[in-house]
């Protein structure tokens, strides 16, 4: 892919950015989904990936076998994953939010990894298309060449932020996740319920987790194993836009998205896998705190 | 309340690589291929374990380590014929070099959640490298290891690998207990229970965490090149991250924090999935309820059910 | 009297907020220095500055003579600087043995390879320090608690512990955060004497903040009150117990 005349180098550029803008919407839609837990409950979900995988899993499961029509399954889906996000709250994550980091830390792994063991059991090491909705078509925008998945992805991600930046800012349920996110004992002290609030936000992040697996299926195809990636990308997302900020994380995510396609397009495509690794190095060594961050090393 | 003081000697612990001369005599070909395995994950459970456990660091390098070090020694003994014992330290060193390099960011006042995710970036970095570096690692495709000699004896079978393997581990398990039994293994722990107070007595964190993440590299680098030794096959599929929850589970459910934890993880680590080997998914299921269970119920692992009945598996800082 | 630590127009900046404004204050060996005011005044950042925990905006801190601000916190321990914390500073999965161990730290002797392969200089200086330990524990009448999780004790005896694991390596200053909260009259009182013993018997030069003004107007040879990160006094007890500013700044925190 190189650059012939001026003219295809900037259409190449463009296409490069707009692809990597559909693929970065996904990042950020993971990013988004573990700052919100993170701000809500400061617990990192390492099992956010097969969360995602999971939501994916279900609404296949609910289409083939169930011959539940689309959309329903999707929703279905979500609420499913809706409810499994507040479970793993209640019964594994309260329990233990005493005791060090580091056993939340391995128990949301542990919950990823019973959910990839679930997967695998019924489907071992095969690789699934995912049932399509929308046909596949290409877009002409000038020399540009888009997909209707990056359309569909980019559509149903900026409704999907439009959404929750609706229910925080404006609804009432948000408001109360402010006043949480602000200080977790001054919104004891008015009155709300904090353990429930950490439910929800942990079944909104499981939510958002089928989205994004309901949205990348289509294009990566369906396998147990498709968590590790995106997960790795999330805290790419994250660390570049700054940890615990959510503009941070969408604004990452869609600069991460950008970066590996134009990494893809004039390094080399090998190198796509490694981009996400070397924001997260050069961002942690250069400048910790990302774009919007706050604090984060200590006096050495 | 123990009259049975013996029970609360470490020394007692000797007895058993004494009695486990005896194994290769006992059991048959199969069993002690999983005894050899259980020794390459008692090193990998013991070095993660000092990251972990010892220093409280969440770190998502082990399998990174455990790769550099098989690909070293066996790149090593392919390409350079380079005898078993050597090639084996050089596996060793190089993962010591490797635990350094994740976590230099330290130096630099990174932590905690910050200093996790970076080791998980170079890790999988190390790993992007072995598998692209064709030409030399021969990528996914695998590489062959030769056959692996001690001063001029071959280690045709498992009988033979399993004296060496003893060896080693003993070595490098009652060094790493010296370790942790001085004013390093104490600086570790001092770092993970409050580093602010730690620094206060003089400890240089940042050099303390470095050289935790050193000793672990090495251990896990050795144990990696036994491994390479054990199967002969070394492919970058068996040091990913699905690999690394593998390691956790083992210091999670033997115990953090404790040289009997690791290697009683490693015990069940490796022998449970035998019994379920065949069965695609149930190997995962079974971890992770396992962690599952321990991380509720018991998070000082299986380990500290030991421990009641025998004091001396509860690990001392200090020697007298 | 030569100043043992010596701060002068020390300024701390942080989260936009101004912590201490331009403080000057002076500890010699051998004297009781309590530092106190409001909630807020600046007093916890006041020993991070001293300890290098914050860095400075403006001023220097000396010790003996030579600066010691911009040093990182453990060099600041090794050149005889040593703290306790407000909020519990043992380690709490070590016993306390082993926390006064890790006291001794810079002490114990034996490289890393001897360390590694079991080496007789790395065992005897191991012993050696195990037997200081001992020593230190039984000075200060804990002993008993030796094998003991830091964890798992009472709140007065942390206390005493911390303090036995700071004084380990014999440091001239030492400096202690709210030492005497929740503690028991009687435990009190022993902390009292303990202080005042290291102080005149030992030389040692002691820096604490506290909020019981009857402890501190009783063990101190001088108060420095903060209020707003500003000093608004620096005298005896019976000067600052007369001065206008301090009790309006009381009285108007109330």
């Amino acid at each position: 892919m190189r650059a012939g005349t001026a003219r295809s180098g900037e259409s190449m550029l463009a296409q490069l950015v707009l692809s990597g803008i559909s693929q970065g919407c996904l990042y950020a839609l993971v990013a988004l989904a573990m700052t919100v837990v993170y701000r809500a409950t400061t617990v990192v979900n390492f099992g956010h990936g097969d969360l995602l995988m999971a939501g994916a899993f279900a609404v296949y499961v609910l289409v083939i076998f169930a011959k539940v029509p689309f959309i329903p399954a999707a929703l279905l889906a979500i609420g499913l994953l809706f409810a499994t996000g507040v479970g793993i709250q209640h019964w594994l994550i309260r329990p233990i939010l005493r005791g060090p980091h580091l056993s939340l830390a391995m128990m949301a792994i542990a919950v990823g990894y019973f959910l990839r063991g679930v997967a695998r059991v019924f489907w071992g090491r095969e690789v699934l298309p995912f049932p399509k909705i929308y046909p596949d078509k290409s877009f002409f925008l000038g020399s540009v060449v888009l997909n209707s998945s990056d359309l569909v992805i980019t559509g149903s991600a900026i409704a999907l932020f439009f959404l929750l930046w609706l229910l925080f800012a404006v609804t009432p349920v948000g408001k109360t996740a402010q006043a949480v996110f602000q200080s977790q004992r001054g919104a004891a002290l008015v009155g709300i319920n904090v353990g429930a609030f950490h439910g929800a936000m942990w079944g909104l992040g499981a939510a958002m987790a089928a989205v994004g697996g309901i949205l990348i299926a289509p294009v990566t195809l369906l396998y147990p194993d498709m968590s590790a990636s995106t997960l790795i990308r999330g805290f790419a997302a994250m660390t570049l836009g700054g940890f615990g900020s959510f503009p941070g994380a969408v604004i990452g995510g869609l600069l991460l998205g950008v970066m590996e396609m134009l990494v893809g397009g004039y390094v080399g495509s090998r190198f796509i896998d490694i981009t996400a690794y070397l924001v997260i190095i050069l961002v942690l060594l250069v400048r910790p705190v990302g774009l919007f961050g706050r604090q984060v090393v200590v006096r050495v | 309340m123990s009259d049975k003081r013996w029970l609360s000697e470490p020394r007692i612990f000797y007895v058993v690589p004494v009695l486990a001369l005896a194994i290769p005599i006992l059991v048959n070909d199969y069993i002690q291929y999983i005894v050899n395995l259980i020794l390459v994950y008692v090193l990998v459970g013991v070095g993660f374990n000092i990251v972990i456990g010892n220093l409280g660091q969440l770190a998502f390098a082990n399998a990174a380590f455990f790769g550099i070090g098989a690909y070293t020694t066996g790149l090593l003994m392919y390409h350079f014929q380079v005898p078993f014992p050597l090639a084996l330290v050089a596996g060793g060193l190089v993962g010591a070099g490797a635990g350094a390099l994740v976590s230099l960011p330290a130096l630099r006042g990174v932590r905690g959640f910050y200093l996790a995710i970076i080791t998980l970036a170079l890790g999988e970095l190390m790993r992007w490298v072995y598998v692209h570096a064709e030409s030399v690692t021969l990528g996914s495709m695998g590489l062959h290891v030769p056959l692996p000699f001690i001063g001029g004896i071959a280690l045709k079978n498992d009988y033979g690998k399993f004296y060496v393997f003893l060896f080693v581990v003993v070595a490098l398990v009652v060094s790493t207990s010296n370790l942790l039994r001085s004013r390093f293994g104490r600086a570790f722990m001092s770092i993970r229970d409050n580093e602010l107070a730690a620094a206060s007595v003089g400890i240089h964190t940042a050099r303390y965490i470095v050289l935790a993440f050193a000793w672990s590299g090495f251990v896990v680098g050795v144990g990696g090149g036994l491994y390479a030794a054990l199967v002969r096959q070394v492919s970058p599929e068996a040091f990913n991250l699905l690999e690394l929850i593998v390691h956790f589970a083992i210091v999670t459910i033997g115990g953090l924090a404790s040289l009997g934890g690791s290697i009683l993880g490693a015990v069940i680590l490796t022998a449970a999935p035998e019994f379920i080997r065949d069965l695609p998914g149930f190997e995962e299921l079974l971890l992770a309820t396992l962690m599952l269970v321990i991380l509720l119920f018991l998070p000082r692992g299986f380990v500290s059910i030991l421990a009641r009945f025998i004091p001396a598996i509860r690990d001392r800082y200090y020697r007298e | 009297m030569a100043q043992l630590l010596e701060l002068t127009g020390v300024s701390v900046r942080f989260d936009g907020v101004q912590a201490l404004s331009a403080v000057s204050l002076g500890v010699a060996a051998g004297e009781i220095v309590a530092v106190i005011g409001p909630n807020g005044a600046g007093k916890t950042s006041l020993f991070n500055a001293i300890t290098g925990y914050v860095e400075l905006a403006e001023g220097g801190i000396t010790l003996s003579g030579t600066r010691i601000d911009g040093l990182t916190p453990h060099e600041i321990s090794s050149r005889g600087v040593r703290r306790t914390f407000q909020n519990g500073g043992l380690f709490g999965e070590l016993t306390v043995l082993e926390n006064v161990l890790a006291g001794l730290h810079g002490r114990v002797g034996g490289s890393l390879l001897g360390v590694l392969f079991g080496s007789r200089a790395a065992r005897t200086a191991e012993r050696e320090a195990v037997a200081e330990a001992r020593r230190l524990l039984d000075i200060m009448g804990v002993r008993h608690l030796e094998r003991q999780l830091a964890k798992d004790l009472s709140g007065g005896q942390q206390r005493m512990v911390e303090i036995v694991r700071a004084l380990a390596t014999n440091p001239p200053l030492l400096l202690l955060d709210e030492p005497a909260v929740g503690l028991a009259p009687p435990v009190r009182e022993q902390l009292v004497r303990t202080i005042h013993r290291l102080a005149k018997k030992e030389g040692l030069g002691i820096l604490l903040i506290e909020h019981a003004i009857e402890l501190v107007m009783n063990v101190s040879d001088r108060i420095v009150v903060l209020n707003y990160g500003e000093k608004i006094a620096d005298g005896t007890p019976a000067e600052v117990r007369a001065d206008k500013q301090v009790l309006e700044a009381y009285l108007g925190h109330a």
